[in-house]
């Protein structure tokens, strides 16, 4: 039995549809990311998973029970709003106590686990405060402690990390893991940010304009992503994409990128004749300063440093603007100019360019 | 950029000392006169020393009025206790029956909402001279005329669309994620509205509270039409004094000293909360 | 001799407020920028970068220093005086013209022909994509449209100088990246002296010549994205900077034949006295007590003196970072490649006498970098 399930769930506002026949399952103890551009939907199906919304169409089960019409207060899920929605009134260990203070928890039961998960996340210091008085990072630990403290079984996040500065979003990225695993409950966490879904996620569900695109896990996605509208959301700069039709020749399939001929793996060719696009990740396009067999003509006019690797803009013969990254070297930077580009074979990934989907490579 | 010449300043302070004057001059006025009998008040030309006297105060809270033509029975005590009676009662009604109205205005979207709550607002600007008659006539039929009961049901009119708006604005401003957290955490949705809402919209409940109070005290016109003697409060009281033997110009200022007293007082006491509230009315209206 | 466009000499800048005690947000803040360069203001909320920028504006005065332009005092003109353009949040776009028209209208003082403008025009809005929704009016773009045009904006016209208050903050990860390359193309390009306010890392390292890291008021660093991550002048540059930012702990110092860093309930570094300098050694000289430094992208994994284990190993595409429990805290490593470990395990480390930062445990200054002193 999963441990969380949609079934077919729809949602609509004034505005338009927001979610599209949805459907997902949870394992127990399992941490899924549920990923997305802004607007794509995530929020909404937390909210409907908390009971906060109604469902339009479909039906959710947690634990097995139907829940599709229980109120919320009834659900028994543990939930952190991305604003956090502190009560303001209220000091924050009465914030932290609150869903015990629901089940109507023992004072010494109250103490004991709102101490637990304070000192947890490293918040027992300030839970005699007024949420005002608190710094974005306490408040969001403060969220987290109550949605955490009354051990849920189901654990909804709300993109927690937005509203906090880099520095401290990246050391929660690194402790949340083993926080969430030690708490044993089901995360649904919801992220704009790849790298953040990427860390944390056992799987991650991809929604795109109200429907997932992909649930896989993360490595997975990022090498065979489903679609373009996926492959385009992974990867930092993202990924070049270069509309191509391959074309038959004795040494296989072949295709053209600024005025060059340059081969594809065999395996692709099942994708001659179809309009394509190809998707070059920038990490690999390789730069030369002298041309090879099957490298394409291109002019180096920016390089601008990203952390340890350098980002260099490319600008093709045909005028088509692409990124590629390399670590960065001690040398001198790279000259402004004339170089050569090819990129690896093997990590190419090539998508219908009507439909999005990606060509897997088939072995002959 | 922070420099205000001498001259600007004095010209500002010669401004404000000039509008302070014309605003509180007249309350001055009346507190001066309601120390004061009669003939010293219609004395010409009029002096600001006098020696100041009780006897006024004396009479309104003896309830008997000294005057040329004998001794009259005034009632003002009476009216005094009428005007907290139906403000507070009706203050307390409308306040049990709008704050839970502007919570579901706010939270619930149902149909027509907007034109219920927007005519609601319409009483407000309603003049009362429009509904005065068919209410006393639908108050004799219903032997409402002159109880406490027919008045504070009236005082709604005046009572409710303003704690309706301005408590509705309130809850607004709540994010309702607030209110989200703490149903998911267990709560049912009454806990939610009396533990959530109507907390953290106190300082909106104290604001309209107090400005129904005030509106209701000050109220002239259904008191005057649907009540009588002994059910009116201090706004109609006064006319008691314009007696067949005159004026009695010191009576009515010490009347008016006292009648204005308590509300002054509680606007002093709370005018921050007052502004917000007022202002916060006009905006969401 | 360097051409200076623009100079502030001890600058500070003090807030008054009511009944409440004054905050010094700019605290003697002394700095030259030469024509051409762009330069970021770096830090966290708070730290009186944007405050800086409104100073050289000219929408805050300055309360003590002065601040010229090409030699040419304008702490005291009113900022439309100044020669600036700049692109500000809440120096937003005129309601009741077009997106087209707000850009024209900044070229209004160059006196350029309708045909020259159009072009202008039609070049910077190519660069910000904002192509199609020229014809548009403010109040019906989005947030991200609505900052591109404020952007271009501001550098579609010839100024001394360039002031942008955080230009990218509401545009996606994906359109930053090819904004910020052409956008310093066309900066490099044109030579345009710019200088932009950022709380964000990457974006000053791609677009800036030299940052100037600030906090708590005060300058910690100016210099290239390079120097601040390979030669920190403090401690907070060195766990402010880099994504990851700098390991550091602190450490008991043994300097005799060999040197040793021993930390607490930790691992214990050694270096042969071979392996540093004699200026290095002799700039930690006695100290017993010092901070060590480590970046993440110079820990060597697999083999080394130490072991520890792993808290959380994340593949992120195109890195790994690798985090271990290291004396009580997270001793992060990142590599190019994926590392086949897994948390709970444990693995070895090392780190090279040419990566060990070393800075003062009372000041927080640097006192070496590797092999060279600080």
């Amino acid at each position: 039995m999963a441990s969380l399930e949609l079934r077919s769930v729809s949602k609509a506002f004034k505005t338009g549809k927001v979610l599209d026949d949805v459907s997902l399952a949870a394992d127990e103890g399992e941490i899924i990311c549920v990923f997305g551009p802004s607007g794509a939907g995530k929020t909404v199906l937390l909210r409907l998973i908390a009971g906060v919304e109604p469902v339009d169409d479909g039906a959710i089960l947690l634990e097995g029970r139907d829940v599709t019409d229980t109120a919320p207060e009834m659900r028994g899920v543990g939930m952190a709003f991305q604003n956090f929605a502190l009560f303001p009134h209220l000091s924050a260990f009465d914030n932290v106590a609150s869903p015990l203070t629901a089940r109507r928890a023992t004072p010494e039961t109250i103490r004991a686990k709102v101490g637990k998960v304070a000192s947890l996340l490293k918040i027992d210091h300030v839970l005699g405060h007024a949420p005002r008085e608190l710094s974005n990072g306490q408040k969001q630990r403060t969220a987290l402690a109550r949605a955490l403290v009354a051990d849920p079984k189901i654990l909804l996040l709300d993109d927690p990390l937005r509203n906090v500065d880099a520095k401290l979003r990246y050391e929660m990225r690194l402790e949340l893991p083993a926080l969430l695993r030690s708490s044993g409950s089901t995360v649904l966490y919801v992220t704009q940010d790849y790298k953040e879904a990427m860390a944390l996620g056992d799987r991650i569900a991809v929604l795109l304009e109200g429907s997932l695109a992909q649930v896989a896990k993360p490595a997975e996605i990022y090498r065979e992503p489903a679609s373009l509208g996926v492959a385009r959301l992974f990867g930092d700069p993202a990924i070049n994409l270069i509309p191509v039709e391959p074309l038959a020749s004795p040494s296989g399939p072949k295709i053209g990128i600024g005025g060059a001929s340059l081969s594809l793996p065999a395996s692709y060719t099942h994708a001659i004749g179809k309009h394509c696009m190809l998707g070059l990740r920038p990490e690999s396009i390789l730069l030369g300063s002298h041309p090879s067999p099957e490298s394409f003509d291109v002019d180096l006019v920016a390089a601008t440093p990203l952390n340890e690797k350098t980002l260099l803009l490319l600008r093709t013969a045909d005028g088509r603007e692409l990124l590629a990254s390399e670590p960065s070297a001690d040398e001198a930077p790279r000259r402004h100019g004339p170089a050569y580009a090819r990129f690896d074979p093997s990590a190419i990934l090539l998508f219908d360019a009507a439909s999005g989907r990606r060509i897997a490579p088939q072995s002959a | 950029m922070e420099h205000t010449s001498l001259l600007e300043k004095t010209l500002r302070g010669a401004l404000l000392a000039l509008i302070v004057i014309f605003f509180l001059f007249p309350i001055f006025w009346i507190l001066l006169m309601s120390f004061q009998t009669n003939e010293e008040i219609l004395r010409i030309p009029p002096s600001l020393f006098f020696t100041p006297t009780l006897s006024n105060y004396a009479a309104l809270i003896t309830g008997k009025l000294t005057t040329a033509a004998g001794t009259l029975d005034i009632a003002f005590m009476k009216n005094l206790w009428n005007s907290v009676l139906l403000s507070t009662a009706s203050v307390a009604i409308a306040l049990v029956l709008g704050v839970p109205a502007a919570y579901a205005f706010a939270r619930f979207k149902f149909r027509l909402g907007e034109d219920i709550a927007f005519t609601l607002l319409s009483f407000r600007f309603a003049p009362p001279l429009l509904v005065l008659l068919p209410l006393s006539l639908y108050f004799q039929d219903l032997g409402l005329t002159d109880t406490y009961t027919g008045l504070v049901w009236v005082y709604q009119l005046i009572a409710l669309p303003l704690i309706l708006w301005i408590v509705r604005g309130y809850f607004e401003d709540i994010s309702p994620d607030i209110e989200h957290a703490y149903r998911v955490a267990g709560h049912s949705w009454w806990r939610t509205f009396t533990r959530i809402a109507v907390p953290l919209a106190r300082p909106g409940i104290a604001a309209a509270g107090l400005l129904a109070f005030i509106f209701c005290w000050n109220n002239f016109v259904f008191a005057l039409i649907l009540a009588s003697a002994d059910k009116q409060p201090v706004t109609v009281g006064a006319l008691a004094f314009v007696t067949a033997s005159g004026i009695q110009y010191g009576q009515i200022a010490a009347a008016i000293v006292l009648s204005v007293t308590p509300t002054l007082a509680l606007a002093l006491y709370a005018q921050r909360y007052l502004v917000e509230g007022l202002s916060l009315g006009a905006v969401k209206g | 001799m360097p051409d200076i466009a623009l100079s502030l000499n001890n600058v500070d800048k003090v807030y008054q407020r009511r009944g409440r005690p004054p905050v010094h947000a700019v605290k003697a803040l002394s700095m030259t920028v030469e024509r051409g360069e762009i330069v970021a203001l770096l830090g966290s909320s708070g730290c009186g970068k944007t405050s800086t920028l409104r100073m050289i504006a000219g929408f805050e005065a300055v309360s003590n220093g002065d601040i010229a332009i090409a030699a040419r005092r304008i702490d005291q003109l009113p900022p439309a005086r100044r020669g600036v353009a700049m692109a500000f949040e809440g120096y937003s776009l005129y309601p009741p013209l077009t997106v087209r028209d707000n850009i024209a209208f900044a070229l209004k003082s160059a006196r350029l022909n309708a045909k020259e403008v159009e072009k202008s025009v039609a070049e910077i809005s190519r660069l910000v994509e904002i192509e199609e929704i020229l014809d548009r009016y403010p109040s019906s773009i989005s947030g991200g449209q609505q900052q591109r045009a404020s952007l271009a904006r501001a550098l579609v016209r010839r100024a001394d100088l360039y002031l942008l208050d955080e230009p990218m903050g509401q545009l996606e990860p994906q359109l930053r990246a090819v904004l910020r390359a052409r956008l310093k193309s066309l900066l490099v390009e044109r030579r345009m002296t710019s200088i932009f306010v950022t709380h964000d890392q990457t974006e000053a390292n791609a677009l800036a010549d030299r940052i100037a890291v600030m906090e708590g008021g005060l300058l910690q660093q100016f210099a290239s994205q390079k120097e601040l991550r390979e030669k920190p002048a403090n401690l907070f540059v060195a766990t402010f900077i880099g994504e990851p930012p700098m390991n550091v702990f602190e450490a008991a110092v043994e300097n005799r034949e060999s040197m040793r860093f021993a930390v607490k309930d930790g691992p214990t570094f050694d270096f042969a006295s071979a392996e540093l300098p004699p200026n290095v050694r002799q700039a930690i000289g006695g100290r017993d007590r010092a901070v060590i430094g480590i970046r993440p992208h110079a820990i060597r994994l697999g083999a080394g003196a130490n072991e520890a284990r792993i808290v959380s190993n994340q593949w992120l595409g195109d890195q790994s970072h690798l985090a271990m429990d290291v004396a009580g805290k997270l001793l992060v490593a990142v590599s190019h490649k994926p590392i086949a470990a897994k948390a709970g395990e444990a693995i070895r480390y090392g780190v090279g006498a040419a990566d060990l930062h070393v800075f003062d445990a009372a000041t927080a200054a640097a006192v070496s970098h590797g092999l060279e002193t600080a």
